[in-house]
């Protein structure tokens, strides 16, 4: 059983497949996170990396994949073959918990939003709101949940709206 | 607070991430990172495309049920209720550490002021004390411009200080006695504050409710209550009032 080479070409992609998969996933989460400050470059390095990771993360599962199928093939020690294996579940571990948006795990969503009328409302009148007005239709969302959803999607008098805070 | 359309695309927004402090969203239809506070595109195939502003105020809610008793509110997400914040939540975030400080002009990072861009220049002016005056009279740029304080003495607006017509920039007087809870209720059809040019009353929408200018609105100029160190930071060359 050749290994020697091919051995260690195998090492070298399932190796470079976790370790390329594990810097897509933490590299955006190091940089883009609370309490640091984000350069510009650095930011749009972050951001480049969520946007093409998908495809990245394919290429490093098939890549472990590959690995661990030619090392199946040449290797009948089990241990080595569940190291290899391993391999494929880190790759995909990390395909997995990178489609995760953490921010909204932290801040969850408020979904399709829905209102009540002004005097039907229950709100203290001291309680803060962000109020718009389109048109006619004029709308108030209180800081108080906007601090915790930070983004509402609304259409406010026909008119497509985020409200942010 | 922005219009959610590009070039006829209706766009819907994710929490994203952050930068410096300002969170970044996401929208569903093209991938692209927007900066909250500038409603600019980042990164993305949209990238250096901005949001058009949907302008808005921050208002105490009897202020704002007062003027729009028609309007309607957004609903809590009951599941995440126990997760909002405290009412006391912004003096509690007035502790949190920033990573950005800006200790310059005399400010500290999480003195809270109005910024207001607009004029072709930035300026923020200090928070506390246009609540104390209710009515300064200042210039944004080359442009009078009057922050009024309402009659809650916690919601504030801002306005271009010239009358529609009127060639002279006025001076404006808050009306003695104006506010608290029982004035709320006559918000729209009471004078909040006079001018010395035309001599008419305004009301804290910045209509002119009496006088010469009866019916008569001055123009609104979009502000935001803002940490010195995030306005400071996005509005590099904001002077200080």
């Amino acid at each position: 059983m050749k290994t020697g080479m091919s051995g260690r070409a195998f090492l070298l992609c399932w190796a470079l497949s976790i370790a390329v998969a594990l810097g897509l996933l933490f590299y955006p989460i190091y940089v883009i996170r609370p309490f640091r400050a984000q350069g510009p470059k650095e930011l749009l390095a972050a951001l480049a990396v969520i946007r093409y990771r998908a495809a990245g993360m394919a290429v490093c599962v098939a890549g472990a994949l590959a690995a661990a199928v030619w090392y199946w093939r040449r290797e009948r020690r089990k241990m080595r073959r569940l190291g290899s294996a391993l391999g494929i579940l880190i790759v995909a571990g990390a395909a997995m918990l990178s489609r995760i948006n953490i921010y909204e795990l932290m801040f969850h969503p408020a979904g399709q939003p829905t209102f009540s009328p002004a005097n039907e409302t229950k709100l203290d009148g001291g309680e803060m709101v962000i109020a718009v007005k389109v048109g006619r239709s004029a709308r108030a969302y209180p800081i108080r949940s906007m601090s915790y959803h930070h983004v509402v999607n609304d259409v406010l008098g026909g008119v497509p709206i985020v409200a942010t805070y | 607070m922005w219009r959610s359309e590009i070039d006829g695309l209706r766009l819907r927004f994710h929490l994203a991430g952050i930068n410096d402090q300002n969170f970044l969203m996401r929208d569903e239809e093209t991938g692209t990172f927007w900066q909250q506070i500038s409603g600019r595109a980042v990164s993305g195939p949209l990238a250096g495309r901005s949001l058009v502003l949907a302008p808005s105020d921050e208002l105490s809610f009897a202020l704002w049920k007062a003027e729009e008793p028609q309007g309607t509110v957004a609903n809590d997400v009951a599941a995440y209720v126990p997760q909002y914040a405290p009412k006391n939540w912004d003096v509690r975030m007035r502790k949190a550490p920033t990573v950005l400080t800006y200790r310059e002009q005399g400010m500290e990072p999480r003195d809270l002021v109005l910024g207001v861009q607009a004029f072709g220049s930035s300026r923020a002016f200090r928070y506390g004390p246009v609540l104390q005056q209710k009515l300064v009279m200042a210039t944004v740029g080359m442009e009078p411009v009057m922050i009024a304080v309402g009659p809650d003495d916690e919601s504030v607006r801002v306005f271009r200080r010239q009358i529609p017509g009127v060639a002279q920039v006025p001076q404006f007087y808050r009306v003695v006695g104006q506010g608290g809870a029982a004035s709320l209720e006559q918000t729209v059809s009471s004078a909040l504050f006079m001018d010395d040019t035309t001599g008419s009353g305004w009301n804290f929408q910045g209509c002119a409710v009496s006088g010469k200018s009866r019916g008569v609105c001055l123009e609104r100029v979009e502000a935001i209550k803002d940490y010195w160190f995030d306005w400071r930071h996005y509005h590099p060359g904001t002077s200080v009032y």
